[in-house]
């Protein structure tokens, strides 16, 4: 089948992005020690972290800009994949933990005498990658299913969607509910038997975020190109009028909502080893929000907005955390204001914004966003 | 060195207060003054003239003295007697012709007779003679003292001593309370006193009188007496008599006490859950009306709680600072506080509107994030200003303390809670319902363009109700202070809640969102108890997802005729 | 009573049976005990004052509320009936049973071309549209569908960007690619100009006999260009029904429009 010059030119900018993504993780095997072609593996983790972002912005974009759902549960799927991935790495410490046990540190410490029979699987690599999927696709089908069968959406929905997060957060601050408390999981030890802090180990994990970033694109767009994305904008601009054409919304919204789960699960499955732990905060109901953010700094319902959003919101955030220990919440708060101000369609919009500013001024043929 | 006094004829009598007596002074002094009020009425000489005529008397007066001391219910016996004996009381001889008795910190000196503080110099401490009690006076001194407290003027410390003397199962008490209870004149203390004889008899009286005390005890559902209880029936086990009335009676009795137990603990659930769902009212009336009313979404409400929460702090500071954390007119902080947080946030709300919510009305999902925007720079700022740690909030003296109700307390501070929502309904309802603006914010709320083309200041309108939301929140705010902490992240705890309790009491409905926030209130803390504040939470969290299975609406669910609703 | 129900005896085949419905708000009853049969390939044309219940009646149908008491039916061709009022809004459409807002309600950042594509009678379930392809039969009836309602020259067009007409066109283009066998109609013709109207009511009437139509419409100008049989509802129940000529002087009918002697209308 021949492709049509757009989507020759979208081939064309993800190749150049992969590409330019590419050379991070080369740099740092090749590159210069010093000098401003240098990569600290520091900083290969630093913006592997931030592809993980981009890919959980990717997924709320799926909800929120493609299908008008703003969900503010997705740090809890993130969350629960990184969770998946941090059982199957704390039991890979073995024996290496500071009370020399096959059990985690955490548990020793809380008195366990075995293993938890839940626990027992995540050796398993394979189950371990199945579960970062299905555990937070399960969740997030079962209240889905509750949700969207009631009708509930719009605000309603995101304020569901955050008392669940936050429900779930505190469940995971518990320390009987066998993760670890508020302290969670940490000094992991190895990866598929490589030593997870080595730099090789750094720049595998920096190119799997990447290849995850360029499939959670493909899935994105390649969903959006079929007749099921047509039905998914058509939900976010009239839902009744779907339902009054014959769509059962409910299934397709749950579809939606599962895949994006799933996708955020995955995200947080390559954040976990790369940031070297986790623990409830990352599910706080502030990181839901965070996420949102992301997206509209980027532009949301935009391809690559989120992936814009993410990035830049993030190092930003790196930044004035150092630069202003005190002032960077006003400051990203005061960001955030003047976005959803002056920015409605995000940073990616601002180029629409403008073209059709000036092409207003230089006609007076109406043009729209 | 002392004992070369010279000149003064006179003697003065001085004590050295111990540290923990200064910290306690000023509200020693405070309670005194009440209780000096109450004997002096009842006594021409009071506790305090006694003790002083008992440090000087001869042994041949004592008897009188002791008989008179007896009378008194005054704490101050204690304290004046514990310095006698510790030889902080000291007698000063001086000029004139009266007698006088001191208490003291190194510089400071107070007379015993009337507790007034004098100053005396170098050479007077010098020559001042240190007093101690005569053994003999020692033992009936520590009878006086150990029932001192059945004659307390307060009727709830005289609970407490008789239920104290009661558990300590003693013979010797029993005379002094059955003297008590016989002229006792209050109903709650004459059952104490009972129960305290009862708890007594269990140990001290014969076979009749222990069944008696068992039976009586079960018919007063004595919760202190259960330890006792269940000695009484383990001995009575051991000794192969398990079968006997006496151990059958107190079985029964026990279950009966365990019964009235758990009543007691429902209500205080019960009661607790009223408080918090009040609390969660006029927080969630706040939401309802900017959020259910005008489809925004305030995610910064939780931090106009916070600032109810440090207006009140700010105000109590101002008290301290003007009149004395003792003062009497520091009482009356929180009630000038509450009208201030309203106004403080309500003023803020305005600018808030005004600058920045007015051009998101028609983007309620992006009202979402700005406004959370706003709450992130709040937050930070209450840290920058008031510090990372909760400040401290004090409770005013007169909302210390229980309201008993058939032996059931509730606590003044929780009281005034309702009644406070109660009188934020109303006053809610007659705004909404009686005035002119509640009508016009009745009809933006309906339909924003129409009311907009019947001339209604819809841009007016606007800003006075998201103000008047933040006010609320505020109100909620000044009101939590009262029984939780005071932070910069307090009302992200009320949050969340307050979210669910609009969404299930049906959006923009005020009657809706009161009944919500009692029920969640009601089953949040029924269910602590048994499942933990974490359990409890998420299955209220469930609860109201099944509900909403039910009721997809919520409680009143509006209905809408255009197809995008 | 009897009246209503002659379309039984004929020959015609029914469509639709609507008994003894009632519909309570909060104690006000905008459905009370109505009965309404339709004949297949029938057209027939509601009118009625403000608040007469007309909305809601097609709210029922549609499955978009839930009446208190009384049946809603759909004959079905095969003799088989099917009760409508424990199904959901896409259950009932599936069935064939159209319906067009009285606001238009369209996808409007969709292409018009691809607002249709989402109409078409095909498979909706999620696998169905996840693996959906675009058949040339799909194509040419869509093409035709848009000849029908004028809008072939914006077929490429976002159909946000279209005048108000337009919009109301391609509505009833979505409801026709639907190719359903009974159409709901309300208010087509609300804020279209003459001409519009006109043509509107040309497109409604061309479609009667293949397809059962129900429409409902203030502007009395362009009932009487399409009115066959006339259904008037007063206070949620049917106060007359019969030709356009008939229902217009009978005098409840009159009363009801225009005098209404110191009753207040219920509703907006």
């Amino acid at each position: 089948m021949a492709l049509s010059t757009g989507m020759k030119k979208e081939m064309g900018t993800l190749c150049a992005v992969m590409g330019l993504l590419m050379l991070i993780p080369l740099l740092n095997a090749i590159g210069p020690i010093s000098g401003p072609f240098s990569v600290s593996s520091f900083e290969v983790s630093l913006w592997g972290k931030y592809l993980t972002y981009a890919v959980l912005a990717m997924s709320l974009n799926l909800l929120w800009g493609y299908t008008g759902l703003l969900c503010l549960c997705q740090s809890l799927f993130f969350a629960l994949g990184g969770y998946a991935m941090g059982m199957y790495l704390m039991l890979m410490i073995g024996e290496r933990g500071a009370y020399k046990s096959v059990l985690p540190d955490f548990m020793v410490f809380l008195g366990y005498q075995k293993l938890p029979l839940h626990w027992e699987p995540f050796y398993n690599f394979w189950f371990t990658l199945g579960a970062i999927l299905w555990v937070p696709g399960l969740i997030a089908f079962a209240f889905g299913f509750l949700a969207f069968r009631s009708r509930i959406k719009g605000v309603y929905f995101s304020i569901l969607t955050q008392a669940l997060t936050y429900a779930a957060c505190l469940m995971f601050f518990r320390n009987d509910f066998t993760f670890g408390g508020n302290n969670g999981f940490t000094d992991f030890k190895d990866i598929l038997g490589f030593n997870i802090n080595s730099d090789g180990s750094i720049r595998g994990l920096f190119i799997a975020s990447a290849f995850l970033v360029l499939i959670t694109y493909l899935v994105t767009s390649g969903l959006l190109a079929t007749k099921f994305g047509k039905v998914q904008q058509a939900i976010r601009d009239s839902e009744n009028r779907v339902l009054y054409s014959g769509y059962s919304t409910t299934s397709f919204k749950l579809t939606i909502f599962v895949i994006s789960a799933m996708i955020a699960g995955a995200a947080g499955a390559l954040y976990v080893p790369q940031v070297g732990g986790i623990n409830p905060s990352v599910m706080e109901a502030a990181k839901s929000l965070e996420v949102v953010v992301w997206v509209a700094v980027g532009g949301r319902g935009t391809k690559w907005g989120p992936v814009i959003g993410a990035v830049l919101v993030n190092f930003i955030k790196s930044y004035t955390t150092h630069a202003f220990p005190d002032y960077w919440l006003i400051i990203m708060g005061g960001m955030f204001v003047m976005v959803v101000l002056f920015m409605p369609y995000g940073i990616v919009g601002v180029y629409q914004q403008v073209k059709s500013y000036l092409a207003r001024n230089r006609s007076f043929e109406t043009t729209t966003v | 060195m002392i004992a070369t006094c010279n000149l003064q004829e006179t003697q003065v009598h001085l004590y050295t207060p111990s540290r923990s007596l200064l910290l306690d002074y000023k509200r020693r002094i405070f309670r005194l003054v009440v209780s000096l009020l109450i004997v002096c009425s009842a006594s021409a000489r009071d506790a305090r003239s006694v003790m002083a005529d008992l440090i000087l008397s001869e042994k041949a007066q004592q008897g009188d003295l002791i008989e008179e001391l007896s009378t008194f219910g005054d704490t101050i016996i204690t304290e004046i007697y514990e310095a006698w004996r510790t030889g902080e009381i000291y007698l000063l001889d001086q000029e004139s012709s009266s007698q006088l008795l001191q208490f003291t910190t190194s510089q400071q000196w107070a007379l015993i007779k009337n507790g007034e503080v004098i100053n005396l110099t170098e050479a007077e401490v010098e020559k001042a003679k240190k007093m101690r009690p005569a053994r003999a006076l020692r033992k009936q001194m520590k009878r006086i003292i150990d029932t001192l407290g059945l004659k307390a003027a307060d009727a709830s410390l005289r609970i407490d001593s008789a239920i104290k003397l009661g558990r300590s199962q003693k013979l010797e008490f029993i005379p002094s309370l059955e003297a008590r209870l016989l002229i006792e004149p209050a109903k709650e203390v004459q059952l104490a006193l009972k129960e305290a004889l009862a708890i007594s008899q269990l140990a001290n009286g014969n076979e009749a009188e222990v069944m008696d005390a068992v039976r009586s005890l079960a018919d007063l559902k004595s919760v202190a007496s259960r330890a006792f209880l269940q000695t009484v029936l383990a001995q009575e086990i051991e000794n192969e008599r398990g079968d006997e009335p006496l151990a059958e009676a107190c079985q029964q009795a026990l279950s009966k006490i365990e019964t009235h137990i758990k009543q007691q603990e429902f209500f205080g659930s019960f009661f607790r859950g009223i408080s918090t769902g009040s609390v969660l009212l006029i927080v969630s009336f706040g939401l309802a009306i900017t959020f259910g009313l005008m489809g925004v979404i305030n995610m910064a409400h939780g931090e106009f709680v916070a600032i109810g929460g440090y207006v009140t702090f700010l105000v109590q500071n101002l008290f301290i600072q003007v009149w004395g954390l003792s003062s009497s007119a520091f009482g009356w902080y929180f009630i000038v506080a509450l009208p201030t947080s309203f106004i403080v946030a309500a003023a803020m709300g305005f600018l808030m509107e005004k600058s920045i919510i007015r051009f998101l009305y028609r983007r309620p999902l992006e009202s979402l994030l700005c406004t959370w925007g706003i709450s992130m720079i709040m937050q930070q700022s209450f840290r920058l200003i008031f510090g990372a740690a909760n400040v401290q909030v004090n409770n005013p003296t007169w909302l210390m303390g229980n309201l008993s109700f058939g032996g059931f307390q509730m606590s003044y501070t929780r009281l005034l809670i309702i009644l406070i929502a109660l009188i934020v309904v109303a006053l809610t309802w007659l705004l909404l319902r009686q005035t002119n603006l509640g009508l016009h914010i009745r009809a933006v709320m309906q339909n924003r363009d129409m009311a907009s083309s019947l001339g209604v200041p819809v841009a007016r309108v606007n800003t006075m109700t998201f103000a008047l939301g933040c006010g609320l929140a505020a109100l909620g705010g000044a009101v939590l202070s009262q029984i939780g902490n005071v932070g910069p992240s307090m009302g992200q705890a009320y949050i969340v809640d307050s979210f669910m309790v609009v969404v299930t009491g049906s959006v923009g409905n005020l009657l809706g969102a009161g009944l919500s926030a009692m029920g969640i209130g009601l089953v949040d803390q029924l269910l602590q108890p048994s499942l933990g504040p974490v359990l409890g939470k998420i299955t209220v969290f469930i609860v109201i997802i099944l509900f909403l299975q039910w009721r997809p609406g919520g409680l009143f669910p509006a209905r809408s005729r255009s197809l995008e609703d | 009573m009897l009246a209503y129900h002659t379309s039984l005896y004929r020959d015609t085949p029914l469509i639709l049976s609507v008994t003894g419905v009632t519909k309570a708000f909060d104690g006000f009853k905008a459905i009370d005990d109505l009965n309404f049969y339709l004949e297949q390939g029938e057209l027939r044309t509601i009118i009625g004052p403000n608040g007469a219940g007309k909305s809601t009646f097609l709210d029922i149908i549609t499955g978009r509320t839930r009446p208190d008491s009384g049946t809603v039916v759909m004959h079905e061709q095969d003799g088989h009936d099917l009760n409508l009022s424990k199904m959901r809004e896409f259950e009932i459409n599936r069935l064939g049973i159209g319906r067009k807002f009285q606001t238009p309600s369209i996808y409007k950042s969709h292409t018009v071309y691809d607002n249709l594509v989402l109409s078409l009678n095909k498979e909706r379930g999620v696998f169905a549209t996840l693996f959906y392809r675009e058949s040339k039969q799909d194509r040419e009836r869509i093409m035709e569908v848009l000849k029908n309602v004028g809008l072939e020259k914006r077929v490429n067009d976002l159909a946000g960007l279209l005048s108000h007409g337009q919009k109301q066109w391609l509505e009833i283009g979505m409801l026709l690619a639907q190719d359903p066998r009974l159409l709901l109609i309300d208010e087509p013709a609300a804020g279209m100009s003459d001409e519009e109207t006109e043509r509107t009511g040309e497109l409604l009437l061309s479609l009667e006999k293949k397809h059962s139509l129900i429409v409902i419409e203030h502007d009395m100008e362009f009932v009487r260009q399409i009115a066959r049989k006339v259904t008037v509802l007063h206070q949620g129940y049917v106060l007359k029904e019969g030709s356009f000529e008939a229902v217009k002087s009978n005098p409840e009918v009159i009363e009801v429009y225009l005098g209404r002697k110191g009753k207040k209308s219920q509703q907006n």
